[in-house]
């Protein structure tokens, strides 16, 4: 039972699960419409171009496509190397030019290309924060005639389709979540189950702290997005979200950051640990519990301890509720090669192949419909709990503020935990932040 | 007297007489000498002026990521008033104020003592130090910083070592009262070979006569500080006290790499506000409006460096 419930989980990952349900997205309302049949086979391998251009021809050319990312795990850029391979097989005469960034100024370079008409054949960006600026800004084109023409577009939900009012200007080949990874050694030696509940959570972690070893709990506090998307599941497990924060409710969970800290549980420095700051924590065997993404699922095996990962503790009586995460690609709006980049994304990220590749060796969780019953992730313990999580995402806020709303819900976070407001004060400023960034920025959840 | 008949360059520059499209040029430039400024002045007019026009224009407008390009409203002083009232601002420059105060304490007094011993040691040993001084200061902030978040980390070399005599580990970072300390005082010491080689330097134009006449009157270190060197070395110190205020109101890289401007937005200062405002949120009218603002403190803070570099222009 627990093997088919596990399997119609995954079914549902590309598709209702994935309910990212872009605000302002006319896809919103048919989002969890569109389930993806398991037991579909057809995904074709490495696609055939549909934008145009055709491998042949390409092979007698020499081209170079740019691509821009900020990833920075070893993972994450295996991935995309091995990715790169795979569309080298096709296109032996293209050579990929990844770009590094760093994550906070990939969004701000492609808007500064605006005003010069230049930019990357094809970005990653992130696209749960920056969409609506980067889709209204002209830095990104319109994909709709391509994804009209893609053959496979049907195994994909329509929340892995990221559009506005004027078209499609990102697509999702996989997604990535939040649940908490833990120390099982640690776990084993303390005799402590999985916490599946913030209640079970903190009882687990006193009983880390009063051993006396290892710290209780990692994660990103960091006043950003970052630390703003850690901290969000404690509310939305509370059926809160941006656009329906209640000050008390606020309140009341940033009041368990700080008991965090106060119990230490949690260390005062987590204020301004991103999520590779919080990772190397729990990497380095320090640590319990370490909230934090799929994306590292690919670091795993070089640890020196075994790990277990269990979904986001759930708040209260609701249930465990996640944003999800991932990469947007899009191609640049002043690309040369614009077929050749969509051959690419098709090719290289969106195929079966790609998406499996992906996996293997990032750990970021497919969207295609029929890659759900792949052995690949059904038969990896730890990728299950992200899986589940998939099932049960909340709506980002599709307002054109939504960076600024989650910055302020990130200062606020970062404000508890080094203990420089309270959480009375936290609330009130960042209910009152982001209530104005709303009514500035229209949109909705 | 016109510039031809009297610079002395001006006869190797006449032209050769047989070409006289040249000639004509030749004799123009050095009759009007303001002609080699126009390179410079272009340069500093596509780099500066063309840039800060922008700036004070976008301060101006309301400027988003979707009418970054393109024609910009107008909106007056709209984002200068909104950035005045706002909180942050506010907070922001309080603490880029603290900044500057610890760097002015650290680099004048700790600087000035430090040039005083080099001043005195052995003109090899000052040497070795200078070197090692320039290295420090030469290193890329981002380098320097990224080395100090690692060594002031909760479980870093300093409370590693603070943990040998039992005591921490402290939060340098994470605190509330220590975070804006502690990049103040990286960033001091970035700082701090600048402020010595500067006051060294002027140490050493001192006149010799002047410092053994205040030594065979018997003033000691502090008496001939206090009545003989400072007194001296004041335009040396006006200038790098204004440099030091320059510097700190610039105070962006150390904050980036060690804080990201938290916990909270405690070591959020003016440059870092404007950065986070204009490429996190995308707003960039109003970041255009700090920086404007800081701009202002800037140029009214040059004011005295300004006289200072005229009066040493005119003796």
């Amino acid at each position: 039972m627990v093997q088919r419930s596990f399997t119609r989980t995954l079914a549902a990952v590309a598709a209702g699960a994935l309910a990212l349900a872009a605000c302002g997205d006319s896809s919103d309302e048919s989002s969890d419409e569109t389930v993806a049949d398991a037991g579909d086979d057809n995904a074709s391998a490495t696609t055939a171009a549909s934008g145009g251009g055709d491998a042949d021809e390409e092979a007698g050319e020499a081209e170079t496509l740019t691509v821009w990312t900020y990833y920075v795990t070893g993972g994450q850029i295996d991935a995309l190397e091995a990715q790169n391979d795979l569309f080298a097989e096709t296109h032996p005469n293209v050579t990929i030019e990844h770009v590094q960034l760093p994550f906070d100024q990939l969004a701000s370079r492609l808007l500064a290309g605006v005003s010069t008409g230049d930019g990357p054949d094809i970005v990653f960006d992130n696209v749960v924060v920056d969409f609506p600026t980067l889709a209204a800004s002209g830095a990104l084109l319109d994909l709709t005639p391509y994804w009209d023409g893609y053959a496979d577009a049907d195994q994909f939900p329509d929340s892995a389709v990221w559009r506005n009012d004027e078209g499609i200007y990102n697509v999702m080949s996989y997604t990535n979540l939040l649940a908490m990874f833990y120390n099982a050694d640690v776990l084993n030696e303390l005799g402590i189950e999985p916490p599946s509940t913030i209640e079970e959570l903190e009882t687990a972690m006193a009983a880390v702290r009063d051993a006396g070893e290892v710290t209780p709990l990692a994660m990103s506090g960091v006043a950003s997005p970052e630390g703003a998307w850690l901290f969000m599941p404690l509310l939305l497990s509370t059926g809160m979200n941006y656009c329906s924060l209640e000050e008390p409710a606020v309140e009341e969970a940033l009041s368990t950051l700080g008991r965090w800290v106060d119990e230490e549980y949690l260390p005062r420095e987590a204020a301004t640990w991103d999520q590779a700051d919080s990772w190397q924590a729990f990497a380095a065997g320090d640590v319990a519990f370490g909230l934090n993404g799929n994306w590292n699922l690919g670091e795993v095996d070089g640890l020196s301890f075994e790990v277990g990962t269990t979904q986001y503790p759930a708040n209260g009586s609701g249930d465990s509720v996640v944003f999800p995460g991932g990469e947007g690609i899009g191609v640049g709006a002043f690309t040369d090669n614009a077929d050749l980049a969509w051959e690419y994304i098709e090719s290289a990220w969106m195929s079966a192949d790609a998406s499996l590749i992906n996996f293997q060796a990032s750990g970021q969780i497919p969207t295609r419909g029929d890659l759900a019953d792949a052995p690949e992730l059904t038969e990896n313990e730890l990728v299950a709990p992200f899986v589940e999580a998939a099932s049960s995402t909340a709506n980002w806020p599709g307002s054109e503020n939504t960076a600024a709303m989650q910055n302020a819900m990130g200062q606020a976070v970062s404000s508890v935990i080094s203990g420089s407001a309270s959480p009375a004060d936290a609330a009130s400023r960042v209910v009152s932040d982001i209530n104005s960034e709303i009514e500035a920025g229209g949109g909705s959840c | 007297m016109s510039a031809a008949s009297t610079s002395p360059s001006s006869a190797s520059l006449q032209p050769v007489p047989s070409r006289a499209g040249r000639g004509r040029r030749w004799s123009a430039l050095t009759q009007a000498p303001w002609g080699y400024l126009v390179p410079a002045v272009a340069v500093l007019g596509a780099l500066s002026i063309y840039p800060l026009i922008q700036l004070v224009r976008m301060a101006l407008s309301d400027v988003g990521p979707t009418t970054v390009v393109g024609p910009w409203e107008f909106t007056g002083l709209t984002n200068l008033k909104d950035v005045w009232n706002d909180r942050l601002f506010r907070e922001s420059f309080r603490a880029t104020a603290y900044f500057t105060v610890v760097l002015l304490i650290i680099d004048l007094v700790i600087g000035y003592i430090a040039a005083a011993m080099l001043s005195s040691t052995s003109s090899r040993a000052a040497s070795l130090t200078l070197r090692v001084m320039v290295f420090v200061w030469a290193l890329p902030p981002l380098v320097s910083g990224s080395v100090w978040k690692f060594l002031l980390a909760g479980n870093g070399l300093v409370n590693e070592i603070l943990g040998l005599v039992g005591i921490g580990p402290v939060d340098w970072l994470s605190s509330p009262d220590l975070a804006l300390l502690s990049v103040s005082l990286v960033a001091a010491w970035a700082s701090l070979p600048f402020s010595i080689l500067i006051i060294h330097g002027g140490m050493l134009a001192l006149p010799r006569d002047v410092l053994e006449a205040a030594q065979l009157d018997g003033a000691g270190f502090l008496k001939a500080s206090r009545f003989v060197i400072l007194p001296l070395m004041k335009p040396t110190l006006t200038v790098l006290t204004v440099l030091i205020i320059l510097y700190a109101f610039r105070s962006f890289d150390f904050v980036y790499v060690m804080t990201l401007g938290g916990p909270g937005t405690e070591t959020t200062t003016l440059p870092y506000l404007a950065y986070d405002t204009a490429f996190k949120t995308f707003e960039f009218g109003t970041a255009a409006a700090i920086a404007v603002i800081s701009m202002l403190v800037i140029v009214v803070v040059s004011i005295p460096y300004v006289i200072s570099v005229r009066r040493e222009a005119a003796l």
